[in-house]
Formats: structure tokens, sequence, C-alpha cells
């Protein structure tokens, strides 16, 4: 079973869905215990407008997809927290506006449905050595700005009033947070697809939860979910031609199972 | 504690919302040592009059000093410790345990990449031990009692070392066992450690030996120095606008 790793397209897949289990289940930490689970969903599906709009006018999907996810995390982000709507509607609004905004650019394009599947449901033959220094690049800038903002992005989850008035620079950390979330979602695209990297970002912070530990090894556990189901779905995806979105989801799935039985309260 | 002329210094403080008049020319200053009472009926604006001293509302219009400074430019947000209302209200699922809840009020302090110091783990020992939390230490909060959860806040907000506390109607689904523990905790930090405090009660009676001023909001602000007063019936009756029973129990 190891000689898959001997493949170059092998290695560039498990490299490129280890960074994303870390980075997808670290930041989705912190919108789960938030309340905002769907944030995931809703970027993903506003990335998809950007990889069909990519694919329409001959853009890198990939490019498009992160300038896609990004503007619309910073919209939510304002009528959330500027014009007090609730998140739960907003989130609903643009999950089926960007759906919607897809499937017109998609028919207007037409012709490429076969190359669109994979960016759905992820495809391990598509990740490319410069996908990888994509991901690499602004993966490590989003690393780097989760783990110096953790405490405050920990605090906020907990007590948004009590951090602000302990003057945390609340709105920035909002924020950034939903921009990190936006660019590890477009960044997820080829390995996970758009249709189920929202999965990756929640189910390994909920089946952790499951738990009752404190924030810290909850975190890590979060992140060991995450990296064990992207491992034993790749292998699944490479040994029985599966897309590589889908079983990796999966593998989440039963993991999550398996919390409820073992803490069942 | 670091000298301060006051601690706060509100000047005709009007704030609005959506067109309604909430607060209305609120003028007053809480001096160092002092322990404030902020009573008036539900809606009167005591929690956005306290929203608006900790900066998370904007005043529609007047000014807001805090140890001297224009609150626009304050940044020592460490030297007030806030428990909010309803802070017990905890989901229980929650991962954070006392010691991680506790720990958060340091973090202000820590600053961006500030790892714990010594002298942090230091305050949060001695905030738990205070508030009598440190047993509980691995314990997640959300497995915690009312009462149990309560102390954990106050040991948050105690562990920045606070000039001032503002406590925001503690008690909601708190046994009376930790109210009377809590009263008591009030007057020794006001007392012992001379804290300043400003607090937010419906249940003026049991304190009101203690405090040495109260502050009623209901739209528009009174200020009264003598506490005492208020456990007349007449008086209360004036204020609130309604007849009013005060009702005397010991704590």
């Amino acid at each position: 079973m190891l000689e898959m790793l001997n493949y170059p397209f092998m290695q560039r897949a498990f490299i490129a869905g280890l960074m994303i289990a870390v980075l997808a289940s670290l930041s989705g930490s912190f919108i789960v215990l938030r309340r905002y689970s769907l944030l995931s969903e809703t970027l993903a599906h506003v990335s998809l407008v950007g990889v069909s709009v990519g694919l329409l006018f001959g853009m890198s999907p990939l490019w498009m997809a992160v300038v896609a996810s990004l503007v619309a995390s910073w919209m939510i982000e304002y009528l959330r927290s500027v014009h007090g709507m609730y998140s739960d509607s907003v989130l609903a609004i643009f999950l089926s506006g960007s759906l919607a905004l897809a499937i017109v650019i998609v028919s207007l394009a037409g012709s490429f449905n076969a190359s669109l599947f994979s960016y759905l449901f992820g495809s391990i033959l598509s990740v490319s050595t410069q996908d990888l220094w994509v991901m690499g690049i602004f993966g490590s800038l989003a690393m780097v700005l989760l783990l110096v903002f953790f405490k405050e992005l920990y605090f906020i989850a907990f007590d948004e009033d009590v951090a602000r008035a302990g003057g945390i620079r609340v709105t920035m950390l909002n924020f950034m947070l939903v921009s990190i979330i936006a660019v590890i979602i477009a960044l997820s695209i080829r390995v996970v697809g758009t249709l189920l990297i929202g999965a990756l970002m929640v189910i390994p912070p909920v089946a952790a939860i499951r738990f009752g530990m404190g924030f810290y090894p909850t975190t890590l556990l979060s992140i060991a979910i995450a990296l064990l189901s992207v491992i034993i779905g790749l292998s699944a995806s490479y040994l029985f031609s599966l897309p590589s979105g889908a079983a990796i989801v999966l593998c989440l799935l039963c993991i999550f199972i398996i919390a409820l039985v073992v803490n069942r309260r | 504690m670091k000298f301060s002329p006051s601690l706060f210094d509100v000047n005709a403080l009007n704030f609005e919302r959506e067109g309604n008049l909430v607060l209305q020319g609120a003028t007053f200053r809480i001096l160092p040592g002092e322990y404030c009472a902020v009573i008036g009926p539900n809606g009167g604006g005591k929690t956005t009059l306290i929203r608006l001293l900790l900066g998370l509302e904007k005043p529609t219009s007047g000014s807001i000093k805090l140890f001297g400074t224009p609150q626009n430019r304050f940044k020592d947000w460490n030297r007030i410790g806030y428990v909010p209302q309803r802070s017990a209200l905890v989901d229980n699922t929650f991962p954070a345990t006392v010691r991680e809840v506790v720990a958060m009020g340091r973090y202000a302090r820590r600053g961006i990449l500030g790892f714990e110091s010594y002298e942090d783990k230091a305050a949060i020992v001695e905030a738990m031990e205070l508030m009598g939390v440190s047993d509980l230490s691995d314990r997640l909060i959300g497995n915690l009692s009312g009462g149990q959860r309560q102390r954990v806040m106050i040991a948050r907000a105690l562990a920045s070392n606070p000039d001032v506390l503002i406590v925001d109607e503690p008690n909601t689904g708190v046994d009376v066992e930790s109210q009377h523990r809590f009263y008591e905790l009030l007057r020794t930090l006001n007392r012992t450690k001379k804290m300043s405090i400003l607090f937010i009660t419906h249940d003026i009676g049991v304190i009101a030996e203690d405090i040495t001023r109260v502050l009623f909001v209901n739209q528009t602000l009174l200020v009264s120095q003598n506490p005492a007063q208020l456990n007349r019936c007449d008086e209360m009756s004036r204020l609130y606008g309604t007849p009013a029973h005060v009702v005397s129990h010991n704590h």
C-alpha cells in the first residue's frame, strides 16, 4: 500500500491534504464554538463561483476562488457585526445566492462539467506543484496568524463582550478569522472539493468536543482526527478510485460516530 | 492602587437606540475605593450605562473619561474587571476548564505573542484561591453549578488585578448560599483590597450597609449620597414611579 507514495501525484495530494487538515480543523474549532459552522459551507459555495468564473474566462480557478471567498467573508462579517443581521440569515442568503450564481455561470459556459466535478468533490490527481506552493505560502501565513492570536480568538469564542471589554480588538480579529477561513477553504478545493470542505472544518472539533476536555487538548485531538481522516481518505481514494473529498468526509463521519458512542451522556 | 483623580468621569451622557432615548444626561464620577450600587427598573438603562462605560456601546453624545483619559484613547482595559449579566449561564459543552477561563483574565495584559509568565501564573492561582475554585481547576466550566460558575467568572475578572470591578446582576440562576458568599466577597474586596466596585443589583437591601453611593437609573440618572434613604418605601416608590415595598433580610 505504501507504494502509492512513490507516485508524485500522491505525494502532492498527501502534502496538500495534511496541510489542509491542520489548518481546517484548527480554524474550524473557533467557528464551531461560536455556533458559526455554516460559515465554512457558505464560503465553500462562494468559492465555487470563483472557480466557475476562472474556468469561464480561462483564469486560475484557485486564485479566483480565493478572491471570491475573501470578498464574501468580509461582506458576511460586515453585515453581521456592523448591521447586526442574524448570522444564520446572512449565511443562508450567501449560500443559496452564490450557488445560484455558480450554476448560471456553469450553464453559460456549458463545456467544463468534467473539470468542475473535480472542484466539487476533490481529486487527488488535480494537485499541481504550483498549487502546493500557493498552499504552502498562504497556509503558512494563515497558520502563523492563527497561532499568534490563538488565545484572543479563544477568548472571543467564549465571551465576545468580555473580551472586547478587556481591550481585545474583537472586530479586527473577527475579520481576520473569516479571512483566514476564506483562504483555507479556497485552498482546499483541489483536495477536498467545495461541497465537502465544510465537513473537514466542522466534524473534527465537534467530535473532539465530545471527549469533554479543555480547549487546548480538544484542539490537538481535533487536529489529530482531521489528519487521520485525510490519511485514510486519500489512501482509500487511491486504492478504490474514489473522489478524495468524499472518502475523507466518510472517514470523518465514522470517527464522529465513534466519538458519539464512546462518549454517550 | 495607581493614583487616579476619578475612575469614571461621565458628563452629559446621552444614548439612543433606533431613535428611542435609553439614557439622558447622565453625569457622575466614581472615585477610587467607592462601592456604588446601580439600581433601577428593568429596561431603565442600567446595563446600557455599564456597556457605555466599557466601550461596548457608543454614546450618542456626552463624554466618558476612564482613569482621567478620554475613553477613545484609553488603553488600560485590564484595570477594569467585568462580570456580565447571566455570566453563569455558560454553554454546557464548551471545552474550557476552570483554569483556562480564569487565565482569560490575563490575556489583555499578556499582549500578542505573550506567553504565560510567572506573574500571570501567580495571579491566576491567587484569583482562584480567593474565589475558592482552586480544587475545580481542571473541571470543565459546563459541569459546574451556577454558584461555582459565578465564582469562576469573578475569578477571571480578578485575575487581571483590576482597580475597579463592575458586576452586572450576577445572581441569575445562583442559589441563596452562593449569593450570600458573593456579597461578603464584594465587601471584602472593597474594604481590605480597597477595590472600587460598581454593582448593578435589584437587591439593594442586602448591601445597603456596604455601599457608599447609589446611582439610580431610569432613563435619567440620580445619584444618592445617602444609601440608607433607599430603604424607605416612599423614596423607592418615588424613584421607580410605582408603589414599592422594601423587604429587609439578613444575609
